[in-house]
């Protein structure tokens, strides 16, 4: 059933990997969201890793998990007839997603100046790595060239090693994510006059905000944080944030502050098990710890949370992940189990409210299970819509439902190459 | 032009530390008037955290809360306190959103739950975001976005290898949820205006983040393959990493380079002036085949030369590189500035401050940092007065009694 939040909008989504989020996130509330791919499919058909790496056309997991509930026409931009038909399309669609290089449409005629001539209420998101106006807007950029350029990837890493990147890459995601949310904002103001208008979204400047304010700190004390690896490197002294424990890791910090309840609470257990040294659970407490900070503030303080740090992670080397999350939640600690896949699907919060959906894919002759809705809506439901699309699956429907060509006239566009 | 999308658009705003007020932000920087209700009882602990206007902690210096709460206007109640409850369901009716990240007890023990405030505005739009979300039975589990990125499987796929995690920085899960619950709320406001029907957002932190993964774990349930940490190792570009530059003024610097097919290649290697004796590495095959080897031949190739100057070169030659930069570089980033990205907005304690602008521009109904943050309890006596019409002597015995605190 498709989610009666967004139904009836309709989305045209040209945008590779670059932006591809932007239209899974509006078919999970109900868009109709339409793929536009060129013949020889998406490039983010492309992308590995594949399901059980076996490269083909349907068989890319980003592909598979981004364009999810999406419909997939096959249309050649570079053809006039082409060019007419997505002309035709976006007269009766409400949104337009792309990442193609900034004056790639304009150079076809099919910039948003041209394409609001013909629907005024077209709002389109354009996805670039650095914006529209700076030296960079016609930079090209791979994920991980995001990630750097809006400094995240400076703080992963330890030092003397090279900075990173995840291993499933995040900068577009966070853009694509961006461009939905300011598509959503111009279709709550098209309301008030019935205009649409263009969005550009810049990825460097999205890639900055996930540091947390960390940006703001050179300017207002004088410095820029180094990576550090496990340790969190914030003002005040190096603090432990992953421990091993007897079957991974876990992330676990020692510290005042608002973790302060927490910090007790890891004495207190480690002394019911007789794992505390007597200066550990001292009448008084850490000196170290302070309600007031996040950090402690001498070398001595320091000192001591060092010598924590320590007993701590002999500690948990003696618990398995399960032991250190069933304490933690028993003890409200602040901690977590440094969680993989099988961790995840076999998480029975998550069971417990039905989040993983599976969908059928025709094409693999096999059902996929994913994330479900990003959020629980009580009056209209949302979530996955569907499986992502064979290419062209859908081009009898759209472009005879929605187009009403008749089916001799899409033998002639074929015959042509503009489908 | 003038009037912006949300204007008109009232937010009684309870939510602290990142979600919750990055969510919120976007209505406020497009025209809502977005009232934070806080308290110095349950200080939102942003305000305590750094970076602070002159190294200086305080309530109202913290540039960690600012950045997340420009456009607001901000009010205290403690909501510990009955009389506070009583007045927050008073200026109910002028709301069209409510908005709470506690934990989901915290307004069940208020007696402030949706059922409740719809029975006064049946119209009304409320969202809780927590950690797990609303039900389930880690829905009462507390912690911040370093720990949900643990949970939610971030940390195992970022490291060196298996043995080396290195997770991403900060509360990295507070970045993802905002971009999801913000969709969630404004499309909740559209239906509203269509239908008139208001409804209860239930937004886990977990949940959002989790589609920031979705290729892992489409691929463990169909395969059971568990994903790891590859450091930069890519299956899609090589040469694709991070390499050591030419020091400048004492500072490390790195280049981040990603090149995606052969012809790439041999424009780097002209555009490095390397060259790929035998043509080693001229097959994408060749250079994944030996990553170690061609790892050594870029290092050596880029260690003398200037990450900015070769960044410039490669991109010259069709190269997706950029330099690896730090905090302090992003302020002297030209693209950023290109972008008008930075915004000094003179705060009542901290004076002119540096906010991060919007990551994205609108042409026709462009949004902004229309104001600062708020200082603790900065707008109480406007609210109060404006909302519910209190006089300076009610208000006045409010904050005696510290239900205005």
């Amino acid at each position: 059933m498709r989610s009666e939040l967004l139904k009836g909008l309709r989305m045209l989504d040209l945008a590779d990997e670059k932006g591809a989020l932007c239209g899974k996130i509006f078919a999970d509330m109900g868009a109709e969201v339409i793929k536009v791919e060129p013949p020889a499919g998406c490039p983010s058909r492309r992308i590995p890793p594949f399901l059980e790496d076996r490269p083909g056309p349907d068989r890319g997991l980003n592909f598979l998990a981004w364009s999810a509930g999406k419909r997939s026409i096959t249309l050649n931009l570079e053809t006039a007839d082409g060019r007419d038909l997505l002309r035709l399309l976006a007269q009766s669609s409400d949104f337009l997603v792309d990442a193609f290089p900034l004056d790639y449409l304009d150079s076809l005629g099919l910039g948003h100046d041209a394409l609001a001539e013909l629907n005024p209420g077209l709002i389109h998101a354009t996805v670039t790595p650095f914006g529209d106006r700076g030296p960079g807007r016609n930079y090209r950029a791979a994920d991980i060239v995001g990630w750097a350029s809006g400094g995240a990837m400076f703080l992963m890493g330890e030092e003397g090693k090279p900075p990173l990147q995840m291993s499933v890459p995040q900068a577009w995601l966070h853009a694509a994510g961006e461009a939905a949310v300011a598509s959503m904002i111009a279709y709550y103001a098209r309301a008030a006059d019935g205009r649409g208008q263009h969005i550009v979204v810049d990825m460097q400047a999205c890639v900055v905000w996930t540091l947390m304010n960390e940006q703001a700190m050179p300017l207002m004390h004088g410095d820029y944080l180094r990576r550090s690896g496990v340790f969190s490197g914030a003002v005040g002294g190096r603090r432990k944030t992953v421990y091993r424990c007897a079957d991974g890791f876990v992330s676990f910090l020692i510290a005042g502050g608002p973790y302060l309840g927490s910090t007790n609470a890891v004495i207190a257990w480690m002394k019911e098990e007789g794992a505390a040294p007597d200066w550990l659970t001292r009448e008084g407490g850490l000196k170290a710890l302070t309600p007031s900070g996040f950090m402690a503030a001498t070398a001595a303080d320091l000192e001591e949370l060092d010598r924590t740090e320590a007993v701590v992670q002999k500690f948990f080397l003696g618990k398995t992940k399960k032991e250190m999350w069933a304490n933690i939640l028993k003890r409200r600690m602040f901690g977590a189990p440094v969680a993989n896949a099988a961790d995840i699907a076999a998480d029975p919060q998550l069971k417990a409210r039905d989040y993983f959906v599976t969908v059928e894919h025709r094409g693999l002759g096999r059902p996929l299970t994913m994330p479900g809705a990003f959020a629980k809506m009580s009056a209209t439901p949302i979530g996955p819509q569907g499986p992502a699309p064979q290419l062209g699956e859908h081009n009898e429907e759209i472009y005879g439902g929605v187009l009403g060509l008749s089916a001799r006239e899409i033998v002639e566009l074929r015959a042509v190459g503009a489908i | 032009m003038g009037r912006l999308p949300f204007e008109g658009i009232r937010v009684l705003d309870f939510t602290w530390y990142a979600v919750g007020p990055v969510t919120t932000k976007y209505l406020a920087d497009y025209g809502a008037d977005v009232v934070r209700i806080e308290s110095a009882a349950r200080l939102d602990g942003l305000r305590l955290a750094p970076p602070w206007k002159d190294a200086q902690p305080g309530v109202n210096r913290s540039q960690f809360f600012a950045s997340f709460n420009s456009s607001k206007r901000g009010i205290t109640l403690d909501m510990s306190k009955p009389a506070a409850r009583e007045i927050f369901l008073r200026m109910l009716p002028w709301a069209d959103v409510v908005t709470e990240s506690f934990t989901p007890k915290t307004l069940r023990n208020w007696g402030l739950d949706f059922e409740r405030m719809r029975a006064i505005k049946p119209d009304l739009i409320m969202l809780s975001t927590c950690m797990q979300g609303q039900t389930g039975p880690h829905r009462d589990y507390p912690g911040f976005g370093n720990l949900m990125a643990a949970l939610s499987g971030f940390y195992h796929v970022a490291g060196y290898s298996e043995d080396e995690p290195c997770p991403p920085y900060g509360a990295y899960t507070d970045f993802i949820a905002p971009r999801f619950s913000a969709c969630a709320l404004i499309a909740a406001l559209d239906y509203r205006r269509r239908t008139g029907q208001g409804q209860y957002i239930d937004m886990s932190q977990y949940e959002a983040a989790l589609h920031n993964l979705a290729p892992m774990l489409i691929d463990y349930f169909a395969t059971g393959r568990v994903l790891g940490p590859a450091g930069n190792r890519s299956d899609r570009y090589a040469p694709h990493g991070a390499y050591r530059c030419a020091d400048e003024d004492g500072h490390e610097r790195w280049i981040a380079i990603a090149v995606a097919d052969d012809r790439e290649w041999s424009e780097l290697t002209r555009a490095l002036g390397a060259e790929d004796r035998g043509g080693r590495f001229a097959t994408m095959r060749a250079r994944m085949g030996d990553r170690a080897a061609l790892g050594e031949f870029i290092g050596a190739a880029v260690r003398s030369r200037k990450a900015g100057e070769l960044t410039a070169a490669l991109q010259g030659a069709g190269v997706a590189a950029y330099p690896v930069q730090n905090c302090m570089d992003l302020h002297h980033d030209e693209n950023l500035e290109a972008f008008d990205f930075w915004r000094w907005l003179d705060h009542p304690e901290m004076g002119p401050s540096p906010y991060d602008g919007l990551e994205h521009r609108m042409s026709r109904t462009p949004g902004d940092l229309r104001r600062p943050a708020p200082t603790l309890g900065q707008h109480n006596d406007e609210v109060f007065r404006e909302i519910l019409g209190m006089d300076a002597a009610e208000i006045e015995r409010l904050r005696k009694d510290q239900v205005i605190y």
